[in-house]
């Protein structure tokens, strides 16, 4: 049963918010299972993780699927600190899950306190264009005003749902590389810590 | 083997014991059997864990407090790995008054009660706080160091090394060694401990004793007194009591019976509200027109329940289908009513074909087009029926009252019934029909997503092309009604086919219409067969249009006024303004042909590769030249003229002044003499003949028609002739009074050339006869002195010939008699010599052998006489002479 440390993937951590219904869920579940759930359960908060590649590179990606419901508006805080990148959804055939993005994105900022984190806007369902209330040209206003990306996706045919992912994911990378450079003499010491550490087995640590 | 399971996904991740899971991951068998163990944070699951898919499970987490991974066990694959942690915590309490965010659920596969709390607390052995101290490695680091024991102090395979690392990390070995002595002290405690216990309870351990040995008797007392069985009779009350409790109860158990059915009826209705809304839904929306929601709702609805046996969910589809029913009905009967887009109708179609509506909905919609289309020609053919009674009747009365006012200005304002008929024809063929080939196209590509029926492409074929041929025919019977077999006429009665001056008038636009029509016929991209029947109809129209024209012109030819007024402005003298205005009826019409129907227009061929049509052209330019001719021949031939005053005598004392013949009418319009006339038609005669039939020949061949060479050589040849006979009728008219005169004038006074006077002039019949023909040289000249050379010869001949006739029929001349016709015939002879032709020189030659010689003084007497008359008639004599041109 001995296991040797072996060097793990890179673990992007995203995040999907969004009022009740949206299709956050069925964004979720057609990405990691391929598969699209007709019926409506509310979520509480569910985890899910897997290795992918992303661009070349073997990556882990964690998804923390939130409740839309109201009634779970109280833990969001807790869950928001540990997300490293946000799809934020909404329903093009519902406007008030439109209106409900403003919140969600004051709250991340605030939660996060960085105005760059990785964000995407996205507008699902959009399979039922003809039932859109959320005009696109409305929505990628308010993109642009975020300094975000706009997509437009369907849970149900697929339609851009990998894209909203990678791209997310693309950001994120793009983002820790960035910190890295920054923090650079951190990054190295704390390298060098886990060398030591890894040398001298766990004996050597205090 | 299989590959091991993976967990990838927990929903919820986190939860109180009895949280209901989904574990979603891969390779989690093919079979329920196949799921052999599932743990979620090392508790044991697999009772409560149900197989759903082979990358689904559902469970109930145990009791569990921190965080760990969910193992899922498989018959082939073995212990599977986790990538996802679930983390279990109490809520305080869950009662059934107290809200909680998720179902707990209330048969729980674990008991609460049984839990002992201090089997969860940790005490530590050692006495010591464990607080700051988290485990910092990991279970498989201690598992790799210590293989095969564990931390557990209860467990057999304790390793007290496990223990520390996994405890006391932090701990410093002062503290250990305090933990120690607590350790030793409370083993050592343990053993002395049950001695010394034993010592300071001496006196209750007696009372025990004694106690029991009491309990004893008394109950070997009771046995003595009930028997060997003495519990048989507290069981029996126990029994008893237990039912009357239950008794108690049964009522209370019976309400919480009552209520969990009616909470399964609510959960069942909420959950199947969907389907118990749906008709009210559907009607809603159907209200709204929001069909796409309705077939977005009945698919659903068919895809979860079309299988089902539930009576109650049977009787809500039938009320779901019934409504489908009724709107399959009313899209279907969108779908047919007119006007309506191709888009509109392809969107209905769309409906259908998703409500399964069992209409052949796509072809319905063609099929309703093409008959819209002939419902609409109906129509329109029916509305100019009823407009057309009316409007005859009254146009025969503005006909009356305005009998020569300008007919065109009225027409122009109200064209003929036909004639509107066929232009909203051609714009409703243009307007409508595309949307009938539009939709065709999109149902045999496929667009419709319907199944294309079979011979389907046949029918379509025969609906366009009975929709276009019934548009020829409608078109045909107003415009070119000749070209239509007799089955072919259209339902009588018909409209009435419009004058031809009307037609006229009105066909460049019908063609400019039908041309227009067809022009977006092609843009379809129209098979060609359906197009031919079109550019037949079209050849016809030209072929017609042309035809009728050149009528037209032929008739206004006929038409044709003569005003007898003569330009001597323009380049040609002596003609009036008949000719040209003939060439300009000519150019005019050529032109609205070369414009309407001689211009070759997209997919048309030259009108005039049809042999019909050139065949046709030749009769209409043969038409048009004859009637000119025949303006012509009518004007030379005096009649309509002889209207009293205009014939007056002619000749004045013989031939009046030629002036005082002008009748000048008050309105400008002047009207010659009758010998006029015919100088004039003669000078347009050969002004056509030379000049304007050349003209039109190149005007023809100019505008691109074939040449009409023979027509206009056998034009030129009847003009010839016509001015022959013109010209023997002037003759007739001026040289035979003139010729009459010149007998009796020669005897007037019974003369007789046997006379003994001698002669000192030439005779008065002479003079006259001189100024005669100088009267006929100014008439001439007064037209056109080109015509001279036609006229006076030939009157001058039979001047010459008469007097042959009358010198020799002379019986005697006396010698002065001799003398003085000498004088007179020389003096004519001298005086009409420049328009004497051979014949009348030979004339005079014989009227002086006629008469007797005179020689010598008698000679010169006669010579004296000419000198003088030559002298004194000096003006007249200039008169008669030609002038030449070049001096
Ligand atoms: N037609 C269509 N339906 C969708 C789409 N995405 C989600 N849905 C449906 O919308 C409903 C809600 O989807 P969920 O994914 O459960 O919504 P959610 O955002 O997770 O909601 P909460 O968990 O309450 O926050 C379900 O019935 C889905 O089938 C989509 O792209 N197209
Ligand atoms: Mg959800």
């Amino acid at each position: 049963m001995a296991k040797k440390p072996t060097v793990q993937p890179a673990l992007h951590k995203v995040i999907m918010v969004g009022s009740g219904g949206v299709g956050k869920s069925a964004l979720t579940l057609q990405f990691m299972y391929d598969e699209f759930v007709e019926d409506y359960e509310p979520t509480k908060a569910d985890s899910y993780r897997k290795k992918i590649l992303l661009d070349g590179e073997d990556v882990q990606i964690d998804i923390l699927d939130t409740a839309g419901q109201e009634d779970y508006a109280a833990i969001r805080d807790n869950y928001f600190r540990s997300g490293e990148g946000f799809l934020c959804i909404f329903s093009i055939t519902e406007d008030e899950s439109f209106q409900a993005t403003q919140e969600f994105r004051e709250q991340i900022l605030r939660v996060k306190n960085d105005e760059n984190i990785p964000f995407l806007l996205v507008g699902n369902k959009s399979d039922l264009d003809e039932r859109r209330k959320v005009p696109l040209q409305e929505a990628t206003d308010r993109a642009k005003q975020w300094g975000v990306q706009y997509v437009e996706t369907s849970a149900k045919t697929r339609e851009h749902v990998d894209k909203v992912f990678y791209d997310l994911m693309r950001e994120i990378r793009a983002r820790k590389m960035e910190e890295n450079k920054t923090n650079n003499g951190r990054g190295k010491d704390k390298n060098k810590k886990k060398k030591r550490c890894c040398c001298s087995r766990w004996l050597g640590c205090s | 083997m299989a590959p091991p399971p993976i967990v990838t996904g927990l929903s919820p991740k986190e939860g109180p014991p009895g949280t209901r899971l989904k574990i979603r991951g891969e390779h989690f068998g093919s079979k329920p059997s196949d799921l052999i163990g599932l743990t979620i944070c090392g508790t044991d699951c697999l009772l409560s864990a149900e197989w759903k898919t082979s990358t689904k499970i559902e469970a109930i987490s145990g009791p569990i407090k921190g965080t760990g991974e969910v193992i899922v066990t498989t018959r082939l694959g073995g212990v599977g790995t986790c990538n996802v942690t679930f983390r279990g915590y109490f809520l305080s309490s869950i009662g059934p008054l107290k809200e909680s965010a998720v179902w707990v659920e209330e048969v729980s596969s674990w008991s609460r009660h049984s839990l002992s709390p201090s089997s969860f607390q940790h005490e530590d052995p050692l006495g010591l706080s464990i607080e700051e101290n988290e485990n910092k490695i990991s279970e498989e680091d201690l598992q790799s160091n210590y293989p095969g024991k564990c931390g557990d102090i209860g467990s057999t395979n304790f390793s007290p090394g496990w223990f520390l690392l996994e405890n006391h990390q932090a701990t410093s070995f002062h503290d250990l060694d305090a933990g120690l002595v607590h350790l030793q002290r409370k083993v050592q405690g343990q053993k002395e401990g049950k001695l010394s216990f034993l010592k300071a309870n001496m006196n209750s351990i007696m009372d025990q004793i004694d106690t029991l040995s009491n309990l004893r008797e008394k109950y070997e007392k009771d046995l003595s007194e009930f028997g060997s069985e003495p519990t048989l009779k507290l069981e029996k009350t126990i029994k008893e009591s237990e039912r009357e409790a239950r008794k108690l109860f049964d009522d209370v158990l019976a309400r919480k019976d009552r209520a969990e059915k009616t909470r399964n009826a609510l959960s069942v209705l909420s959950r199947f509200k969907f389907l118990f809304c749906l008709p009210c839904v559907i009607e809603r929306h159907i209200k709204k027109a929001e069909y796409d929601i309705v077939i977005n709702d009945y698919i659903r609805v068919k895809n979860l329940f079309h299988k089902t046996d539930v009576p109650i969910f049977r009787e809500a589809l039938k009320e779901i289908d019934k409504r489908i029913v009724n709107l399959q009905k009313k899209l279907h009967a969108d779908l047919q009513t007119m006007p309506i887009t191709v888009d509109q109708q392809k969107r209905l179609i769309r409906y259908l074909v998703n409500l399964e509506a069992p209409y052949d909905s796509a072809w319905d919609a063609i099929k309703s087009r093409s008959e819209y289309i002939h419902t609409k020609f109906r129509l329109i053919y029916d509305y100019y029926k009823s407009m057309e009674r009316p409007e005859s009747g009254k146009k025969v009365v503005t006909a009356l009252k305005q009998s020569k006012l300008n007919d065109s200005q009225v027409d122009e304002n109200v064209p003929p019934s036909c004639v509107s008929f066929t232009k909203e024809i051609c714009a409703t063929l243009s307007e409508i029909f595309p949307d009938l080939w539009k939709i065709g196209q999109a149902y045999f590509s496929g667009e419709l997503q319907v199944k294309v029926g079979a011979g389907r492409q046949v029918e379509y074929k025969h609906m366009v092309l009975d929709v276009i041929e019934s548009f020829c025919r409608y078109a045909r019977a107003t415009t070119v009604p000749h070209t239509l077999e007799k089955h072919h006429r259209p339902p009588s009665p018909s409209l009435a086919p419009p004058s031809r001056d009307d037609l006229a008038f009105y066909l460049p636009d019908l063609l400019r219409s039908v041309r227009s029509t067809y022009a977006t016929l092609i843009k379809l991209d129209l098979p060609n067969e359906a197009l031919d029947i079109v550019s037949h109809l079209l050849l016809d129209l030209r072929t017609n249009c042309m035809s009728i024209l050149f009528q037209q012109t032929a008739e206004q030819i006929k038409q044709l006024n003569e005003n007898w007024r003569i330009s001597f402005a323009g380049k040609y003298t002596g003609i009036s303004e008949l000719p040209l205005k003939f060439l300009q009826l000519v150019e005019d019409v050529l032109q609205i042909v070369k414009e309407s129907a001689l211009s070759v227009e997209l997919r048309e061929s030259s009108l005039l590769d049809s042999p019909q049509a050139k065949k046709e052209l030749e009769k209409q330019v043969d038409n048009i030249l004859t009637g000119f001719y025949d303006v012509l021949d009518k004007l030379s031939s005096g009649e309509g003229f002889d209207d009293g005053d205009d014939n007056v005598p002619v000749v004045s004392q013989l031939i009046g002044s030629p002036m005082s013949t002008y009748k000048f009418v008050p309105s400008g319009q002047t009207c010659p003499s009758w010998e006029h006339r015919l100088l004039i038609t003669l000078s347009n005669c050969l002004f056509a003949r030379n000049t304007v039939m050349d003209a039109v020949a190149s005007k023809f061949k100019e505008t691109g028609f074939p040449s009409v060479e023979s027509s206009i050589k056998s034009a030129k040849a009847k003009l010839r002739n016509l001015e022959k006979s013109i010209l023997d009728k002037y003759l007739e008219q001026k040289s035979d009074p003139l010729v009459g005169t010149i007998e009796p004038s020669m005897y007037l006074g019974r003369f007789d050339w046997d006379v003994s006077t001698p002669p000192t002039d030439i005779r008065p019949y002479v003079k006259e006869c001189i100024n005669n023909l100088i009267n006929v040289h100014a008439e001439v000249t007064n037209i056109s002195s080109s015509l001279l050379d036609l006229v006076l010869p030939r009157i001058v001949e039979t001047i010459a010939e008469e007097l042959y006739r009358l010198m020799s029929c002379v019986q005697k001349f006396s010698k002065e008699g001799a003398q003085q016709a000498r004088a007179d015939v020389e003096a004519l002879q001298e005086f009409f010599e420049d328009y004497s032709s051979e014949n009348a020189r030979a004339y005079f030659k014989e009227a002086l052998e006629a008469v007797e010689g005179v020689q010598g003084s008698d000679r010169t007497m006669v010579d004296d006489i000419l000198s003088r008359c030559r002298v004194r008639m000096r003006i007249q004599m200039l008169c008669l002479k030609k002038v030449d041109e070049n001096s």
